[in-house]
């Protein structure tokens, strides 16, 4: 939903005295959009989180709801106890095998719509734990939308990782009520970031040294 | 340094006790009789003897009830699996060994008692009845090893699931989850796990009714805000009156102790930094220092001042969480975002030495990783002159708010007994008014050249517990002044050859220098063979690495006591008669973190 | 008396149309939240939550006594305040006696309050509370 924007004010082209065209008056005073655009846009930026939380990732996510880094301003204001009123599940930590029981009763409470990121190494492949009692992944068994990399990612990428759901919730597609239409959810495609960026990163000649701060 | 063997003779009335015999041998020979001893000299200089099963429970209790000046503190109790170790000269025959490590406040000393158990017969008799902390240790090393202590109240599994097969620290049972089949939750396993977890109250000697009424059975859950992590606590109410409380933990282990036994000893320093992941680099120290005991390396001064002042600051920022989160527990929504913006201004600290905000494993055999970087000093002294006037506003916003005080005054109480059989360490022990703290004791790392006190409080209560942090983040910011005024130059880094990384001068001039690199730096170290253990004040309380090297380039065993596994024992102590309310203020005051408990 | 039935009459009909405003857009809400958005079916969504884990035991409890001591206070005491707007509605009305009347009434209450306080029937500490705060303060 980017068709109105902020823009400012010498910059935007003023109203001219005398009579408007038609087009200018519609897009100034109206606002058109398909109804799923606008459910799509209140959906992705009012994203609650759940108040969950595994390991070590789960005090960077903290410090990202606090006030240096204040989630609340990405629309993710409050964030619930019961997963009844949360939208969202951050896997923030290593997924142990006697917790995931637990974590996917949690997910089956929350209910539709709702979104689960994935938070740290742990969480997106068991990280450095390649041991007896942690799950190689949290996508063994549950459905992820966004892979936050990290160990533990700073409360920047997590924002990110945020910002890339919102986006890729406005691109998504939900039936309108379970009486009626066709049940499935579409879901964007997940580019990874990685691929996205390489070149960018290629094209890097200086690095800050170590020494200096 | 040559593991020698040293046995007292059955003969008791003629004994000729050769003189290099510690003292509480000789104690202990003369007063109950039992002189079948082997002596263990390890690295650290702790005294080990080995003792029989059956003379195991006499002489625990003679160490803690009638010695002068007793070792009253059960410090850990763990044990080995022995079936691989090659270097084990002199010692007994044993499959398993069983350890007991007490401390001594009054002689300030240690001693550790092993127990050699062969075959089919694992099982020794309990000791929770001397020590009430005993308990989940005994539960430990059942579940990870097998070994059954009769007389147990409850002997279930403590840290792997209930539904779990096998024993995980023995040497055949597997150590990577890809070594097993890849993990995978169909419904009806689920089914299976949970009602593997659900609380069964018959089990633990609870009714469900009393004469007048029935008794509600609430999980404060693994997902719950207020227990900070993946914690359970199974509450046996009456209204809002707690009867009984159980906490359950394991939902945290990441098995750090068989990590250990798979990565080189300069690999696995990450793996300590996750132990307590509040602490960071706090908990690489005693890591290092006790491989650099084994080793034989000497710190250089400047590498010990910088990682004086990397664990201060670390244990700021777990205390500044701390303060944040009993504030939030207690109704407070603001400090916490003031205290998290403190916590900020350290990891900018920490970022800009070491790289990293969390987890910044920074220190290395042999001293640290990297030097510090030009003009480290202009963040920290903007930081020291910042701070203090913070703490005095916090003291006010939260120390002195009297709602906060009625809700914490009194509740949760105990006295330096108490905590002493309940192994607790750390600032939950000064707040009862003990004054001890391991930098004042015995001081490691240079830490005996620095001035600071030790806070303690009065009444061991959860108000104490905040205050005595409080204080500690005083005097951990005067520790930090005093390094930041007074860093030697020198290098970051020891000159020996298991240094790791090793240091590179001279590598390209002499080829003995060269291969060693090469060796250090791909394999890694190899430590010579022995046994050390090293104990630090870390921010929660008393944490110790006891490694045993068999010579490789891997650790035969990493033993991690961590100092909140045995806090969260007292909890059914503390609370139980108090209201859901309290609880919450208890768990809030005692400052755990879920992977110090489960590592 | 035809005046006051007149003006009844012409305020009732913003009444009714606000009352049926009311109905419409609660029945939009609760109807909308109903019928739109989808419905995920899975064993856990039915049971109750608590903290992820399953319950044990059963909500049907025999509570402890002082629970129903509370509703009890609470029902005497708020029934003592409708009787109290009744009266205050018809306070002019009912004159000097009346009010001496509510005062006596209010007087017979504070009686039964300053007794139930005294007996340490509001006090709904635990037992253990009671003892450790007595402690203290000895």
């Amino acid at each position: 939903m980017k068709h109105w924007t902020l823009t400012e004010a010498d910059k935007d082209p003023a109203p001219q005295s005398g009579p408007q065209t038609y087009e200018e008056a519609l897009r100034r005073n109206f606002l058109f959009a398909k109804l799923e655009d606008m459910v799509a846009w209140g959906q992705s930026n009012s994203v609650w989180p759940f108040n969950f939380g595994l390991s070590c990732c789960y005090v960077e996510m903290a410090t990202a709801f606090t006030s240096r880094h204040d989630i609340a301003r990405f629309g993710s204001e409050v964030i619930r106890g019961s997963p009844r009123q949360a939208d969202l599940i951050v896997i923030s930590g290593t997924v142990f095998r006697k917790m995931a029981p637990v974590v996917k009763r949690l997910y089956d409470q929350l209910l539709e719509p709702r979104w689960v990121i994935s938070m740290g190494s742990c969480a997106n492949s068991g990280g450095m734990y390649d041991i007896y009692s942690v799950v190689q992944g949290v996508d063994k068994f549950l459905p992820v939308d966004v892979y936050v990399p990290g160990c533990p990612p700073r409360p920047e990428a997590l924002q990110q990782g945020l910002l890339l759901l919102q986006d890729a919730i406005g691109k998504e597609r939900r039936p309108l009520s379970w009486t009626v239409g066709d049940q499935t959810v579409i879901k964007p495609p997940k580019p990874s970031y990685r691929d996205l960026l390489t070149e960018e990163r290629m094209r890097t000649g200086q690095l800050r040294s170590p020494d200096e701060i | 340094m040559t593991q020698g063997e040293c046995t007292l003779d059955s003969n008791a009335d003629n004994i000729d006790i050769p003189s290099d015999v510690p003292q509480i041998a000789r104690e202990l020979a003369e007063r109950t009789g039992i002189n079948d001893f082997t002596v263990q000299p390890t690295r650290d200089g702790i005294t080990t003897l080995w003792v029989s099963k059956a003379n195991l429970r006499a002489t625990l209790r003679y160490l803690k009830l009638q010695a002068a000046s007793p070792y009253a503190l059960l410090f850990d109790l763990t044990a080995i699996d022995e079936s691989r170790r090659t270097h084990r000269q002199g010692l007994p025959d044993s499959e398993f060994t069983v350890v007991y490590h007490l401390l001594s406040f009054d002689r300030n000393e240690d001693i550790r008692l092993k127990v050699a158990l062969t075959g089919p017969d694992l099982n020794l008799p309990t000791i929770s009845d001397l020590w009430p902390s005993a308990n989940w240790y005994e539960r430990e090393v059942w579940d990870m090893f097998g070994i059954a202590f009769e007389g147990h109240p409850h002997l279930k599994r403590i840290l792997m699931p209930p539904t779990w097969q096998g024993h995980p620290l023995r040497k055949d049972h597997y150590a990577r989850a890809t070594e097993a089949e890849p993990f995978s939750l169909s419904d009806e396993q689920e089914d299976i796990e949970q009602d593997a977890l659900r609380f069964v109250p018959e089990e633990w000697g609870m009714r469900r009714q009393s004469e007048d009424s029935d008794f509600m059975f609430l999980n404060l859950g693994p997902n719950h805000p207020s227990v900070h992590g993946v914690f359970r606590v199974a509450l046996q109410l009456d209204g809002e009156e707690i009867v009984d409380a159980l906490p359950d933990i394991g939902y945290h282990h990441r098995g750090a102790e068989k990590m250990g036994e798979r990565q080189s000893w300069h690999t696995y320093i990450p793996y300590t930094d996750r132990v307590d992941y509040l602490g960071g680099s706090m908990n690489n120290l005693p890591y290092v220092l006790a491989v650099e005991q084994l080793a034989g390396i000497e710190v250089p001064e400047r590498a010990q001042v910088i990682r004086v002042m990397i664990c201060e600051l670390y244990r700021l920022a777990s205390h500044l969480l701390f303060y944040g989160t009993y504030a939030q527990d207690l109704g407070q929504m603001s400090p916490i975002f003031y205290m998290f913006i403190d916590r900020e201004k350290v990891f900018d600290i920490l970022e800009s030495i070491s790289g990293a905000r969390m987890h910044s494993s920074y220190f290395r055999i042999g001293g640290v990783a990297m030097d510090l970087p030009k003009r480290w000093d202009q963040r920290l002294r903007e930081f020291i002159d910042y701070f203090p006037a913070r703490l005095n506003q916090y003291d006010k916003l939260v120390l002195k708010n009297s709602t906060l005080k009625r809700r914490t005054q009194g509740i949760g109480a105990y006295n330096t007994a108490e905590a002493i059989d309940w192994s607790v360490t750390g600032p939950n022990l000064r707040a009862t008014g003990f004054a001890w703290d391991y930098r004042k004791a015995r001081p490691y790392s240079g830490y005996e050249n620095f001035e600071f006190e030790i806070p303690t409080g009065n009444n061991g209560d959860c108000y104490d517990r905040c205050t005595v942090r409080v204080e500690e983040m005083r005097q951990s910011l005067r520790i930090i002044k005093q390094c930041v005024d007074n860093m030697p130059e020198g290098p970051h880094k020891a000159y020996h050859p298991l240094t790791t990384p090793p240091p590179k001068d001279r590598t390209l001039h002499d080829i003995e220098t060269l291969i060693q690199h090469f060796l250090n730096t791909s394999w890694g170290p190899v430590i010579p063979s022995g046994e050390a253990s090293v104990t630090v004040e870390a921010t929660k309380g008393l944490n110790a690495y006891y490694l045993t090297s068999d010579g490789g380039t891997m650790s035969y065993r990493t033993r991690i006591r961590t100092p909140s596994f045995p806090h969260l024992q007292m909890i059914p102590m503390m609370c139980r008669g108090m209201m859901v309310a309290d609880l919450i203020a208890i768990l809030a005051s005692i400052d755990f973190v879920m992977a110090d408990v489960d590592r | 008396m035809q005046n006051s039935e007149a003006i009844l009459a012409t305020n009732l009909t913003p009444l009714i149309i606000f009352f049926g405003a009311v109905v419409v857009v609660t029945g939009i809400m609760l109807g909308g939240a109903y019928l739109l958005g989808q419905r995920h079916h899975a064993k856990a969504a039915d049971e109750p939550f608590e903290s992820g884990i399953v319950p044990v035991g059963d909500v049907h409890i025999r509570f402890s006594v002082q629970f129903y001591l509370l509703a009890i206070f609470f029902v005497i005491f708020d029934m003592e305040s409708v009787f109290l707007f009744a009266w205050s509605v018809a306070l002019q009305e009912a004159g000097w006696p009346g009010f001496i009347e509510a005062l006596i009434f209010i007087g017979v209450l504070i009686a039964a309050l300053i007794y139930l306080w005294s007996i340490g029937a509001l006090d709904w500490r635990t037992r253990r509370q009671r003892i450790d705060s007595s402690d203290s303060r000895s």
